[in-house]
C-alpha cells in the first residue's frame, strides 16, 4: 500500500486500506454491501482523526475546502443528481 | 486552454482494474515514483444510486516544471485532490482529479474513466484541461500549458506501464489468497471428517 502524507497515520492506514479492499473486492463490486456501514468504519475514523491533524498543520485543509467546492458540480453529475436549479439574484 | 487526451486498453477484467486501481500507487509500482503518498480523504457510498464516492489526497514529489517554480518559487510537495466515484451497477469508475498546489495560478482538471470492453478487457480514457489562469502575455500562457501538457505525455506512458505492474501482482496475489483460503476450509474441515470417520 502507499504511504501517508503523515508518518505517524501510516500504522492505522495500512489497516484501514487493507479493510477498505477486502470490503470493495469481496462485498461491494458483488452487491453485498449496505450503503450505511461496513466493518472498516471504525478504522476509517482512526485513520481520519488521526490525518485532520497533519493536514491543518499545512494547510491542506483550507485547499481542500476550496477544491470540494469547485467539483460541486461534478458530483451532480457523477451522482446522478444534475437538477435545473433557478438562481435568482440577491436571493 | 490546451487539452491532453489519451486511451489505453488493459487486459484484465473490469472488476480486477477498478479494485488494483485503489493500488495503483504502491510499491509494486516503481514507475510512479513521483506519487509520495495517497491518502483517503472521505468515502460513503450514495444510498440513492449505490455509487461509492471517495476523495484521496494525492501528494507528488515531482520537481514542478522550471517556468512555475520561476514564477511563484518551488514547492517541494504538491497534491492533488481525486475525487472517484464508483458505479458498480454500470460497471463504470469516474476519477476527477484537480490540483490543490497552485491552483492560482493554473488550472489542471482531469478526468479518468474505466470502463470494461468485454468480460477480460477495460478501457481508460483520460482527458486533462489544462489553464493557465494567470493574467498577463498569451505567450507565458501558453508556454505553461504546453510544458504541463508534456508533462501530461510523459506521466502517461509512465503511469501505464506501472498499473500493468500492479495488475499483475493484483492477480497473482489474489490467486494465492484464494488457494490459501481453499486449503484453510480444508483444514477446518479435516477434523469433522476425521470425527465421522471415527465415528
Amino acid at each position: 500500500m502507499s504511504q501517508s502524507l503523515a508518518k505517524q497515520c501510516n500504522e492505522v492506514k495500512e489497516r484501514y486500506d487493507t479493510c477498505f479492499l477486502k470490503w470493495y473486492s469481496e462485498k461491494y463490486l458483488r452487491g453485498a454491501a449496505s450503503a450505511e456501514s461496513n466493518e472498516c468504519t471504525t478504522l476509517f475514523k482512526e485513520y481520519s482523526a488521526c490525518l485532520q491533524g497533519a493536514l491543518k498543520e499545512r494547510g491542506i485543509d483550507k485547499l481542500l475546502d476550496d477544491a470540494r467546492e469547485d467539483n460541486k458540480e461534478n458530483d451532480a453529475t457523477f451522482l446522478g443528481r444534475k437538477k435545473c436549479q433557478m438562481r435568482i439574484p440577491g436571493h | 486552454m490546451k487539452v491532453f487526451s489519451n486511451t489505453e486498453t488493459f487486459n484484465y477484467s473490469w472488476e480486477e482494474v477498478s479494485t488494483a486501481n485503489w493500488r495503483k500507487y504502491c510499491p509494486w509500482n516503481d514507475k510512479s515514483t513521483h506519487v509520495v503518498a495517497v491518502d483517503t480523504i472521505s468515502r460513503d457510498v450514495d444510498p440513492a444510486t449505490g455509487i461509492l464516492r471517495t476523495e484521496r489526497l494525492i501528494t507528488c514529489r515531482q520537481n514542478a516544471p522550471e517556468i512555475l517554480k520561476r514564477m511563484l518559487g518551488g514547492h517541494e510537495e504538491t497534491q492533488v485532490l481525486e475525487t472517484s466515484y464508483v458505479d458498480p451497477a454500470n460497471k463504470t469508475v469516474t476519477m476527477v482529479s484537480a490540483n490543490l498546489t497552485y491552483s492560482n495560478l493554473i488550472n489542471v482538471q482531469e478526468t479518468v474513466i474505466y470502463k470494461p470492453l468485454n468480460a477480460h478487457q477495460t478501457q481508460f480514457t483520460q482527458d486533462a484541461k489544462i489553464t493557465a489562469l494567470c493574467g498577463g502575455w498569451q505567450r507565458i500562457k501558453n508556454s505553461i500549458e504546453d510544458t504541463l501538457v508534456k508533462r501530461f505525455r510523459e506521466n502517461a506512458v509512465k503511469g501505464k506501464e506501472g498499473f500493468e505492474a500492479v495488475l499483475e501482482m493484483s492477480r497473482r496475489v489474489f490467486a494465492e489468497e484464494r488457494e490459501r483460503e481453499k486449503m484453510m476450509m480444508i483444514l477446518d474441515q479435516a477434523p469433522n471428517i476425521r470425527l465421522a470417520h471415527a465415528l
